[in-house]
């Protein structure tokens, strides 16, 4: 949770930054959706709504198909602002030269893990049981839900790296999302999954009894908002200060809208070194 | 009940790694108007009304940007409407699960064409949202091809290959794989949802047709429609215990603790309320109203329903479409005759009507019966120092309010030469006891009689808005307006707000919302709860009372587990597992009348709720 010194803080840097320069441009966020994007559509018109009105600039948002599509908006200049996992983050980061603004704060932390699960039934027990049986991760370039929890089993020295996974494994998926993952290991589809450590809050109360966590990876900065590099500094602060005040009471009911975060801290880009460095290792970055 | 504040929190619980406010609930716009469609065709007499409006305006929860029937072929479209106009149940099963079963197969196939674009991904989760409309039918039906086409769309899923963020990540085409897989969704899709004719049904169901054909029966679990919402409100209303507000301890009352389970226990109640998690608390929020209940089908707004449809208890089923608004319980014992039109004489009956009648439970034993009774009668109403013991104004009321007074207990002749107190009679709570037919109910049939109703009270009204039995008026001045209107009362403006001002000041409360100061955690009010539930094995336990043990257990051992998904400190979740499985032992051995063991894990459990209650927090 944010505290009341870094809160303060943040606002007085916000305050004594310089006057926007451009306050007619507005805003445009690009918001990462999963499979309702329909649905999304209306909770971005209440935040975007509230931001405008806060901000005195116009803001407007849009859906993008996902992390990749986000990027490239960013690059191209058809987004300003995007919401973003940490490693897409690096990515684009290290690409494109994003900048992080906030970070996002859930459950009373700036930051969470990846975790590989299995059903309480399945006789699993290390993760060297898994040799030969199935794996459903989440997505490709997830953090928390491929490459931390595949950091896992790296590190406990059973293969190498993502070629040497398929060769360890029996199958191993890309499920689509946690949810997906998490569902096909519940039902007995596969064996374990790769997912956030929140992802079994996807599964039923009595589906979470009756999984367990095999291993849990080490934290990872969480869920980030970007800008792109060249977006006017007075605009970024002021989106910034505005995203703050998410934090009052009055305001928090909003966050609900914003993917449900306990709130927001202004971004560290010094946290997301342990990502940088896992992602170089597993050949995202150079 | 815990399981549905649990569930319900679980819904709105974001997934900070997908970065994504929406719930993950089986959800697309032709998946759910198809599912809602199912669960009101099944209702008896068939609601076509309601069945159109769910496919051309969305419900509640469900509210989306796309405009109805979108999505669908303008034959497919067409199928769906002339079956409505036809009122043609097995049209309608038809005409939408063809709709339901070529979306899917069209996004497979725009999909394929697209394999390594990121079009390809979303047209695969388009088309595996359609699934989800009979993904429950096959899995209770064909556990084999449930397996084989959940592995299926994992192969999809992981073969349409992706350019990862900007080349970093990306994944190559496996256009082979993604075709055998797409080749047994279709293969599985065109012999069960696209039959060259389907079989005639009684219910609609989204049973895969080849098991129909078979003849096997199958019970498909109880399923509420897409927009429903059975999940505690956010703002908890203030629950006034004659006993707390005594200095007693719940857990020393173990008759008024076991009808406390008994109330937030689905168990006592038949399917399809008791697979839903379905309890008396569900409706009635803290001896309050639960004004976000909504189910479509069974309610015409937020706040109750037709409880004598046919969904719950198709016995009890009267053949209208009614619904009625949950009344408040607070200070229940001062309302008798209960039940909307006064039929039952006592509390008890009216609790054993509720259980039996409405939602099918099996009669209550009287021990029950008693506990339950016990419990309820606790609740009292909110505290209001502007009205004195003889339900006069004080001082503290405002003058306008004591204008309204003097208007309130005015006889006038739209009344029968009675004055409003005549029937909310101020020293009997602001009520009578009394039934009367006010005109504002709809007869049955044209010609028909309207129902009477009973005299609500007025007290802790303002909390229990909208007004009148069907929420058919907004706010108390709408319904001082109302019988100005219908009972020509003659009031003009100032008087009508005169005599709205005292009903308010009637209605109002103290603190009508919980504020739980350092205990706000939903775990540790339901942990609390749950183990006041469970001290009344100490009365049972030493009574060899096993039928209501394993209520008592049945209710609190998976709440316990199923609480565990909101706490705060998830690390913990496998003690309460474990809590919860002690739980469990003490059921099994007393079904097995193994009292020893039993008395046993009792002790258990109740060293390590000491031992938890120290360090959970």
């Amino acid at each position: 949770m944010l505290s009341r010194r870094n809160f303060l803080g943040a606002a007085a840097a916000s305050a004594a930054l310089p006057v926007m320069a451009a306050t007619d441009q507005g805003l445009k966020l690009a918001f990462i959706p999963q499979e309702n994007p329909e649905k999304l559509l209306g909770d971005i018109n209440v935040i975007t709504g509230w931001l405008s009105e806060q901000m005195g600039v116009p803001v407007t948002g849009f859906v993008t198909f996902d992390h990749a599509a986000a990027v490239e908006a960013l690059r191209n200049g058809d987004a300003d602002i995007s919401f973003m996992g940490a490693l897409p983050f690096v990515l684009a980061e290290d690409q494109i030269g994003a900048v992080p603004l906030l970070s996002e704060v859930y459950r009373g932390q700036p930051s969470y893990s990846g975790r590989v699960f299995v059903r309480r039934d399945s006789g699993i027990e290390t993760l060297a049981d898994l040799r030969g049986h199935d794996i459903a991760f989440s997505d490709p370039v997830s953090e928390s839900g491929y490459i931390y929890p595949l950091d896992l089993f790296v590190r406990a020295g059973l293969f190498s790296g993502t070629g040497d996974a398929d060769s360890f494994f029996g199958q191993k998926f890309f499920a689509g999302g946690y949810q997906q993952a998490m569902q096909a290991m519940a039902n007995g589809l596969v064996d374990a999954a790769g997912a956030s450590q929140y992802a079994d809050l996807y599964l039923t109360p009595d589906q979470q009894a009756e999984i367990r966590v095999l291993a849990e990876s080490e934290q990872i900065p969480s869920h980030a908002i970007i800008a792109r590099p060249d977006l006017d500094a007075g605009l970024q602060a002021k989106f910034i200060e505005t995203m703050l005040r998410l934090n009052e009471s009055e305001n928090r009911h909003l966050l609900a809208y914003l993917y449900g975060p306990d709130g927001y801290l202004p971004a560290d880009p010094s946290v997301y070194e342990g990502v940088r460095e896992t992602a170089r290792r597993y050949g995202f970055l150079k | 009940m815990k399981y549905l504040i649990a569930s319900t929190l679980l819904c709105a619980l974001p997934v900070i790694a997908d970065a994504t406010a929406i719930e993950e609930s089986p959800w697309a716009p032709r998946a759910a108007a198809y599912r809602l469609t199912l669960f009101m065709g099944n209702l008896t007499p068939v609601p076509w009304g309601e069945i159109e409006r769910s496919w051309t305006s969305p419900a509640p929860g469900s509210d989306i940007q796309v405009a109805p029937l979108s999505r669908v072929s303008d034959k497919e479209a067409l199928a769906i409407n002339q079956a409505m106009q036809a009122e043609d149940l097995q049209a309608l099963f038809e005409a939408s699960t063809i709709a339901i079963a070529e979306g899917i197969l069209r996004h497979l196939d725009v999909a394929k064409t697209a394999l390594g674009q990121p079009e390809a991904a979303r047209e695969v989760a388009q088309a595996a949202a359609l699934f989800r409309a009979f993904e429950d039918g096959i899995k209770a039906a064909d556990a084999s091809a449930a397996r084989d086409l959940g592995r299926a769309w994992l192969v999809l899923n992981s073969t349409l290959g992706s350019a990862g963020v900007l080349g970093n990540g990306a994944q190559t085409v496996d256009a082979d794989q993604f075709a055998e897989a797409q080749a047994i969704v279709a293969a599985y899709i065109r012999a069960n949802y696209l039959p060259s004719e389907y079989a005639q049904r009684d219910k609609l169901t989204p049973l895969p047709e080849t098991v129909v054909l078979s003849g096997e029966q199958i019970t498909m679990p109880a399923t509420l429609p897409p927009g429903s919402n059975i999940g505690d409100q956010a703002q908890l209303p203030r629950l006034v215990l004659q006993f707390e507000e005594a200095g007693e301890d719940e857990a020393n009352l173990p008759l008024v603790a076991y009808g406390d389970m008994l109330f937030d226990s689905p168990e006592i109640f038949g399917g399809p309320a008791r697979e839903l998690g379905i309890a008396c608390s569900t409706c009635h929020n803290r001896s309050d109203v639960n004004r976000d209940f909504f189910i479509p089908g069974l309610s015409s707004h937020p706040g109750g329903m037709d409880v004598d449809g046919s969904f719950f208890n198709p016995m009890f089923n009267d053949r209208t479409d009614d619904h009625l608004d949950t009344p408040s319980m607070r200070g229940i014992r001062f309302t008798a005759p209960y039940g909307r039109d006064g039929r039952e004489p006592s509390l008890r009956r009216f609790i054993r009507n509720v259980i039996v009648t409405e939602f099918a439970g099996k009669e209550p034993t009287p021990f029950q019966l008693d506990a339950l009774e016990a419990y309820v009668k606790q609740f009292d109403f909110l505290p209001n120092p502007k009205i004195d013991r003889s339900g006069k104004l004080t001082d503290l009321a405002s003058d306008d309010a004591k204008r309204g007074e003097v208007l309130f207990n005015t006889k006038f002749a739209g009344l029968g030469d009675k004055s409003c107190a005549s029937c909310h009679t101020p020293d009997r709570q602001f009520r009578d006891g009394l039934t009367y037919d006010i005109g504002s109910a709809e007869p049955p049939f044209p010609g028909g009689t309207a129902s009477a109703f009973e005299t609500p009270t007025l007290r802790n009204v303002n909390f229990t808005a909208p007004y009148m039995h069907d929420g058919s008026l907004p706010t108390l001045a709408s319904v001082v307006d109302w019988f100005n209107d219908t009972k020509n009362l003659g009031l003009d403006e100032a008087q009508r707000a005169d005599l709205t001002a005292y009903v308010e000041a009637v209605g109002d409360g103290e603190e009508p919302y919980q504020v739980f100061e350092g205990r706000n955690s939903v775990f540790r009010l339901s942990w609390e709860e749950l183990t006041t539930f469970a001290s009344t094995l100490d009365t049972l336990l030493p009574m060899q009372d096993a039928e209501n043990i394993a209520v008592l257990i049945d209710t609190v051992a998976p709440d316990l587990a199923a609480d565990a998904s909101v706490m705060v400190n998830q690390n913990a979740k496998p003690e309460i597992y474990e809590f919860a499985a002690i739980l469990r032992a003490v059921g099994d051995a007393s079904a097995e009348g193994n009292w020893t063991e039993a008395t046993r894990q009792w002790e258990l459990f109740k060293a390590m709720q000491a031992e938890i209650d120290e360090r959970m927090f």
